[in-house]
């Protein structure tokens, strides 16, 4: 380490003023606040995912991290920002799968590929849910009446976005055609459905309360098992479509950020995720804490990228 | 007032929705979307061009004072004072991405105070830059420290 | 009922509680008194201090914040000509003329004292009445909240005294600049051409903040008589003429009509979702206007118009109380960052919540109740320290405060797009009102039009059907009251060029 310092000191001398701007960052990163940017609202799901992880996230990188929500234009927004910002560890973006949806529906021109992964830090299942204004109590008696009213059983969703493309693959499996109204954000999506405005939507176990009281009915959950949170609730491989859907939320850095800060960074991932009220905090999100390292996130990253490509493919939604 | 203002203006806003209604009907639609992008933006500049339209037909068929009457009783206006200030303020939204916000501040709240109300005394001199100073330290350490809010650094500076 | 209402009270008045709330409070009032801190920002600012608090004290800083804000904003409007925060828009349009004809003092108390009672008053609605009323608001369709954005617009398109015309068109830009950026439906980019930085769309409040900022400043400017050695004029008065906070009250409640219906508005928007502080200041301003006796005094430093602007906004966060707490739907921005800090605490908002936690809803009426004595207490204390801006010599003031917007648009989403948007809509701003577009209407339309918009294209998504506009009946009666209110508008602007075509002849 300390060879190290000498070493970049010295260079630092040899190349001068220019290095001199840089150079201060490296020598003991993080020195100053790290900033995270989160391409949603202040209050949204990502948003209440991604503070808490911040909070964990600061005791182990020994600098305060500070959430900065870039909004806009279905996330582009920040993805540009993000994109744009000097790789030097000090801009670290908060990103979920959408990235890959957007760039394939043409929407943005920024890439998974333009980053370098730091790690993965939790995935939330997408739960079919439905309006209790609708008659069906379970799957078989939604999917019984879809086939005799095709295209006519509203769903809301963010066009485009893991909202849609989920339902869109249950549209698939099934066999039915399902008729998509644009709504935006899960807020205006439970609004639309506890009146009765929309028959069903993607969720997540967040919604539980609502459903307790007899105000919205879980059909079914993408995840792998059944939930210990929601055990009534079958999965849709219990149903007998192979589908698990769950929205996976991580950590990554501009390209060429250097390789010793991704490593703090890192490190600083893997602890805060381990932290007992962390997993708290996301047991209350409907989400699971899932951490993978820098390596096993990217090989994730290119499966779920081509994933989405297939099915984006399919629906017709694919630009590029 | 001046011959037609409301008549230039509604021509130049008839002229501008004119366009975008052109364009609006070139914007491609989706599959899954009974109605294109461009629906809603076409009716909102039909509404628009309507109404200019009529303002343009309003300003020329009103009946028009005679030409005496006219800038010469207004209280007189400082407009150049109010060109030079938006170009300062121009030249500080340039500035704050390549010098920084600490920088690009002082130089800012120090420019405009004198282009408004220039110093004549050194002592004057004195107060600007301890103005500049103050309101560039004051809001860094405000919103930078206690408020958590990463104002920009400079790209020339990195400060 | 009231017994837990009563348990909520005691409970609040405990340290632990009653200082986060006044420390809410005050940082609330500051927040909404600075131009271009939003309460937004502000609650924003609040949230990572509340994650180690219990969840009913974090709760209530955030209540007070938003109290505060709500009325700090007003601070800003009557001596700048500035809204501190967009909620206290139309206080701007007669708090200002006030202070500037020599009445800051009746100005800024009229609009605390107008705060007070509208939120004391909406705090009666929102413990009585959140079940029932937000159970009508959640009936609402894309079609009925269509109607109602457009009966929104037909009502402010005819506050304008100078033209109807000029009001429309103002609607129509206020529109357009939604519509610039990507589609909001399938993402779309449209009249960007091509460039990136038009792509994301024109943000709310950097156009906002543009708008008024520089349409205010730089017409300020043009009235300095020289850039050189002149002393400079201040914007108001140095200090508060002589009043009685008794007569300012007395003033608010000889209109009891006027303080109730405004609380309504305020109350009413605030239940519906995703319309907001701003939107009711306006529309209660334009609500007085109509059915005040003296309409041709609005604009000129009408007391009528502060209160309408500021009884409604407090209201209004009773209002976004209620939806937030009935249905766990948050209703702006701010109950948006108050509902994350409660599902961070582990809180299940939602139909259960009140039935669940009453410790936690009774409280956060306590807490809504408590911040209005505590936002009385601060303004009477800050008040002369807050004055010292109108004594602060333009030359100072203008830097100063246009650094602040710049802060502001910058903090919004940390990126120079903002402040690019920022200038360019400061110029756009200053020349509209140089040419006499008023600008009430063209922000209803930016407010809204987003919302228009999803709302209609929804309605067609769901059902193709155009006719269930005029025959679902809400919706229906929307648009009636809507059609109603332009043909009053021209009605009453018929009359009123005709009467000044009798009283000033060819001047």
């Amino acid at each position: 380490m300390a060879r190290t310092l000498v070493t970049m000191a010295g260079a630092a001398a040899l190349i001068g003023v220019l290095a001199a701007l840089s150079a201060p960052a490296m020598a003991q990163y993080p020195d100053r606040p790290i900033k995270m940017i989160v391409p949603w609202a202040a209050g949204g799901d990502t948003d209440n995912i991604f503070r808490p992880f911040a909070v964990e996230f600061q005791k182990h990188i020994g600098q305060p991290v500070v959430v900065a929500n870039v909004g806009g234009a279905s996330g582009t927004t920040g993805a540009r920002e993000a994109k744009a910002a000097a790789p030097d560890g000090y801009t670290v973006y908060a990103v979920h799968d959408y990235i890959h949806l957007t760039f394939y529906a043409g929407i943005s021109d920024v890439k998974y590929s333009d980053f370098e992964p730091i790690c993965l830090v939790a995935a939330t299942p997408s739960v079919l849910t439905a309006s209790a204004k609708t008659p069906w109590k379970n799957w078989q008696e939604l999917a019984d009446d879809a086939k005799k009213r095709p295209g006519e059983i509203t769903v809301g969703a963010t066009l485009g976005s893991t909202s849609h493309i989920f339902p869109a693959m249950i549209e698939k499996a099934a066999g039915v055609k399902f008729k998509f109204v644009s709504y935006d954000g899960l807020a205006p999506r439970m609004n639309a459905l506890l009146g009765g405005h929309i028959n069903l939507t993607d969720s997540n176990l967040t919604q539980k309360g609502k459903v307790e009281a007899g105000l919205l009915r879980y059909i079914a959950i993408a995840s792998e098992k059944r939930d210990p949170e929601a055990p009534d609730v079958p999965t849709l491989k219990d149903l007998g479509m192979n589908i698990v859907y769950e929205v996976a939320r991580g950590i990554l850095v501009p390209k060429g950020t250097p390789a010793p800060v991704r490593a703090k960074l890192e490190e600083g991932c893997a602890k805060a995720t381990k932290e007992a009220s962390f997993a708290q905090a996301m047991k209350v999100q409907g989400t699971r804490v899932a951490f993978l390292n820098a390596n096993d996130y990217a090989q994730f990253l290119a499966k779920i990228d081509n994933e989405n490509k297939v099915v984006m493919t399919d629906l017709g939604l694919i630009k590029k | 007032m001046s011959t037609g203002r409301d008549g230039i203006a509604g021509l130049i806003l008839l002229a501008v929705s004119l366009v975008l209604l052109v364009k609006s009907f070139q914007l491609p639609s989706l599959p899954i979307v009974p109605v294109g992008p461009g629906f809603y933006p076409a009716i909102v500049l039909s509404l628009m061009a309507a109404a200019s339209a009529l303002l343009v037909l309003q300003d020329l068929m009103k009946r028009r004072p005679a030409a005496a009457a006219g800038e010469g009783d207004a209280p007189r206006r400082n407009y150049r004072l109010v060109v030079i200030a938006f170009a300062i303020v121009g030249a500080y939204v340039v500035l704050l991405p390549l010098v920084g916000f600490r920088v690009a501040t002082v130089l800012f709240v120090g420019a405009l105070q004198a282009a408004l109300d220039r110093p004549r005394t050194a002592r004057q001199w004195g107060v600007l830059a301890a103005i500049a100073l103050g309101t560039a330290m004051a809001s860094y350490f405000v919103f930078e420290r206690y408020l958590l809010v990463l104002l920009p650094r400079g790209a020339w500076t990195g400060f | 009922m009231l017994d837990l209402l009563w348990n909520g009270l005691v409970n609040i008045a405990q340290w632990k509680y009653l200082l986060p709330l006044f420390a809410g409070t005050f940082i609330g009032v500051i927040g909404g008194s600075l131009p271009g801190v939003t309460i937004t920002m502000t609650v924003i600012v609040v949230l990572p201090f509340t994650y180690g608090l219990d969840p009913l004290a974090g709760l209530a800083a955030m209540t007070g914040v938003y109290v505060g804000g709500s009325t700090g904003g007003l601070i800003a409007c009557c001596l700048l000509g500035i809204p501190g925060s967009p909620s206290s828009i139309a206080t701007t349009f007669d708090g200002f003329p006030m202070a500037r004809n020599g009445e800051p003092g009746r100005a800024i108390w009229l609009g605390v004292w107008a705060s007070v009672w509208g939120g004391l008053l909406g705090a009666l609605f929102l413990v009585f009445l959140t079940g029932p009323l937000a159970a009508i608001a959640l009936e609402f369709g894309p079609w009925e909240y269509f109607s109602l954005f457009v009966l929104a617009m037909a009502m402010v398109a005819g506050l304008t005294e100078s033209s109807l015309l000029k009001g429309l068109i103002s609607t129509a830009i206020g529109l357009l600049i939604t519509v610039v950026g990507h589609d909001p439906i399938g993402s779309v980019p449209r009249f960007t051409f091509g460039s990136q930085f038009i792509g994301g769309g024109f943000p709310f409040l950097p156009v906002l903040i543009g708008i008024f900022a520089f349409a205010q400043i730089m017409t300020d400017l043009e009235k300095l008589n020289s850039p050189r050695g002149q002393a400079v004029e201040s914007l108001v008065g140095t200090k508060l003429e002589r009043f009685s906070h008794l007569k300012v009250n007395l003033e608010i409640f000889k209109q009891p009509f006027l303080l109730a219906w405004s609380t309504i508005v305020g109350l009413i928007i605030g239940i519906l979702p995703a319309i907001g502080g701003s939107a009711s200041s306006v529309m209660a301003y334009d609500q007085a206007k109509k059915f005040s006796k003296t309409p041709e005094r609005f604009g000129r430093g009408h007391p009528e118009g502060i209160i309408a602007s500021e009884a409604s906004n407090n209201a209004n966060v009773s209002g976004s109380l209620m939806t937030i707490m009935a249905f766990g739907i948050p209703g702006d921005a701010v109950t948006a960052v108050m509902l994350g800090a409660m599902t961070i605490h582990g809180i299940q908002s939602g139909p259960l919540f009140i039935s669940q936690n009453p410790d936690i809803a009774y409280g956060i009426y306590a807490a809504y109740i408590l911040a209005h004595p505590c936002m009385l207490l601060i303004c009477i204390v800050l008040m002369p320290l807050m004055l010292r801006v109108t004594s602060v010599r333009m030359a100072v003031l203008a830097p100063v405060v246009l650094v602040l917007c710049v802060v502001g648009a910058y903090a919004l989403n940390n990126t120079m797009q903002s402040v690019y948007v920022l200038l360019m809509f400061g110029v756009v701003g200053y020349v509209l009102v140089k040419l006499g577009f008023p600008l009430a209407p063209l922000i209803l339309g930016l407010i809204l039009g987003d919302q228009i918009e999803i709302n209609l294209v929804r309605a067609i998504m769901t059902d193709a059907n155009p006719w269930l506009f005029l025959t679902r009946p809400i919706s229906g009666l929307l648009l009636l009251a809507a059609a109603a209110s332009v043909v009053l508008a021209i009605w009453q602007h018929w009359r009123h060029q005709n009467r000044l075509a009798e009283e000033e002849p060819d001047f």
